[in-house]
């Protein structure tokens, strides 16, 4: 059994959730962890063309990517370029001889299914679906961290992109004005959510506190994105982004349908709110039934203190 | 110049989804039909093209049920100005990627200049059939769009899309969506775009826009006329459940100082996430 594991990586070094699939494809069988190499930018033509050309030759029976942007994208291309079977957002998985088994979830979150396919198949794999061995996780910010990267990086093939199978030009980046170098809301394991509760954007240097004193990154109810209040790539739920970290923490956020798909499967939720009777205050684990301007100060205040004392 | 939008009909998002007594469909009987969110989104964007551009023509496809007239109606009535439906024996049960081929075939014939998806239906939550078609057709695709126009070319050289001094290619400028930002990519000829989000909120289909779409007629196509490849791998569905349940939280009703610090010691000593 030949497992690929496709790894990405960020300004700081490779992704959690490419250490995840490293980890995962070793278990699985005979792995190999491949970098594409040489591209400026991602780009799913000159990726999956060196991908789908060494794939040919070396018949991998399974190819992971993270479920990330970029992931995501490479791997609907590349399972149909090979015309192999694609699930997407994988949340685990399992091979019984050349039968894959994942689980996923379906209609906006709102239905967790079991799906089957004959291998080879590609999978995008959602972060934080596998645990990292003890010792792989990202080293913390500070000194000896290139050390330590050295450690916990697996041995990676580098597959340069084929240039010549490009067709798009890339111009340039514009950066969100509000973005803010913190860690990416699908792969956070805290996530910080505002509302329509939070009554305008001059609030969220209350919730950038709190995101800051927790390491998390900034989630945001689609009121909040749609008013403009927030970039639409905080956005969670049906529309958004779907997280489960291990700690989520909603803020004057109601609960719609189409948010609570985005969310429930975190593995804590935290609700506060002023109104007893929001729904967010169903899927929560602990509710704060208060007025945020009041509660949110204090809490952050006691987080720091206890982050200062542990 | 001319636009097709592929999109799908899925479970309204703004209800619940039930699963079936066979544990592994939904129950179909509950639930109220609309376009994929993220298709709407996708309508949207073309409609804004041809607000900007009135010579524009947006024509909307979909490969589904008989019950899928719905959604090409309801994207008629937002001002679509052609719909075609793929339908017949076994359209609703293809597989991703002869989806993709049947959607292929009607692009080979409208010949349109750009065609939009949503980045995902909101039912099987895949993500494959937008990068699919773009592979079946061997051009480019960009995901995850939230905005396309004419790209700005230097004067001498050109004019806006489509007029001479640009060889008759259309050149496209696309915002793609990415973390921290958007990136700007450029297309020039034919491309496949997956859309993340309109510029503005899906319009409402006006009153006089749903007289209009009332008396357009919708063409259809049996898939089978299509003469597409229809053996794809298959993605089974073997079991489906609801997410587990939630609830039974502990609730702090004194949302003081003193609630700050019991749900920090809450976080830390019982859920152990602190």
């Amino acid at each position: 059994m030949k497992v690929w594991a496709i790894v990405e990586r960020s300004a700081t070094g490779l992704r959690r959730v490419s250490l995840e699939l490293a980890a995962k494809a070793g278990q699985l069988g005979d792995a190999a962890v491949l970098e594409i190499t040489g591209l400026e930018r991602y780009s799913a033509l000159p990726a999956v063309a060196a991908l789908a050309t060494k794939a040919d030759a070396e018949r991998p029976d399974l190819i992971l990517v993270g479920a990330t942007p970029m992931g995501r994208d490479l791997g609907a291309r590349l399972a149909a370029r090979l015309a192999w079977a694609y699930a997407s957002e994988a949340t685990d998985l399992s091979i019984d001889g050349s039968v894959l088994t994942a689980m996923r979830t379906m209609y906006a979150g709102k239905v967790r299914a079991t799906v089957r396919a004959q291998l080879p198949a590609v999978v995008s794999v959602r972060p934080g679906a596998f645990t990292l061995p003890r010792g792989a996780a990202p080293a913390a910010k500070g000194g000896g961290e290139a050390d330590r990267r050295e450690e916990r990086e697996p041995k990676i093939e580098e597959v340069p992109a084929d240039a010549s199978a490009e067709r798009l030009a890339f111009l340039r980046f514009e950066p969100t004005a509000a973005a803010s170098g913190r860690i990416p809301l699908g792969e956070a394991r805290v996530v910080v959510s505002g509302g329509r509760g939070m009554k305008g954007p001059e609030n969220w240097k209350m919730i950038e506190e709190l995101a800051d004193v927790l390491g998390a990154a900034l989630g945001a109810s689609r009121a909040v994105t749609d008013a403009g209040w927030r970039p639409n790539e905080e956005q969670v739920g049906q529309t958004g982004r779907t997280v489960s970290p291990d700690l989520y923490i909603a803020l004057g956020i109601s609960g719609a349908i189409q948010h609570l798909a985005g969310m429930t499967s975190s593995k804590v939720i935290v609700a506060v709110n002023k109104d007893p009777e929001a729904d967010i205050f169903k899927v929560a684990d602990y509710g704060v039934i208060a007025d945020l301007f009041e509660f949110l100060p204090a809490f952050t205040r006691e987080v720091k203190k206890a982050k200062e004392a542990s | 110049m001319k636009v097709l939008v592929c999109a799908k009909q899925t479970p309204d998002s703004t209800v619940r989804v039930k699963v079936a007594s066979d544990g592994r469909s939904i129950d179909a009987g509950q639930v109220t039909w609309a376009i994929s969110p993220y298709d709407e989104y996708a309508v949207e964007l073309a409609l804004e093209r041809k607000d900007a551009d009135p010579q524009t023509i947006v024509a909307v496809v979909t490969v589904g049920p008989a019950r899928a007239r719905d959604a090409l109606r309801q994207a008629l009535a937002m001002g679509c100005d052609e719909a075609i439906l793929v339908t017949g024996q076994g359209a609703e049960a293809l597989e991703g990627l002869a989806v993709a081929r049947a959607f292929a075939k009607v692009v080979e014939e409208a010949k349109p200049d750009l065609v939009l998806c949503g980045r995902q239906a909101s039912d099987d939550d895949q993500g494959f059939v937008g990068p699919a078609l773009a592979e079946v057709l061997g051009w480019p695709h960009v995901a995850t769009v939230t905005k396309f126009s004419p790209a700005e070319l230097p004067h001498e050289t050109s004019g806006p899309a489509g007029t001479p001094g640009t060889g008759g290619v259309d050149v496209w400028d696309v915002w793609k969506e990415v973390e921290g930002g958007h990136e700007v990519w450029r297309a020039s000829g034919p491309a496949v775009l997956t859309v993340q989000k309109s510029e503005k909120e899906p319009r409402y289909p006006s009153l006089p826009g749903i007289m209009k779409a009332k008396k357009k007629g919708i063409p259809e196509r049996d898939v089978a006329s299509l003469g597409i490849d229809a053996s794809a791998p298959k993605l089974e569905v073997v079991k489906m459940e609801p997410p587990p349940a939630r609830g039974g939280g502990k609730i702090l009703r004194d949302g003081g100082a003193s609630a700050a610090a019991e749900l920090v010691r809450l976080l830390r000593e019982e859920a152990k996430v602190l």
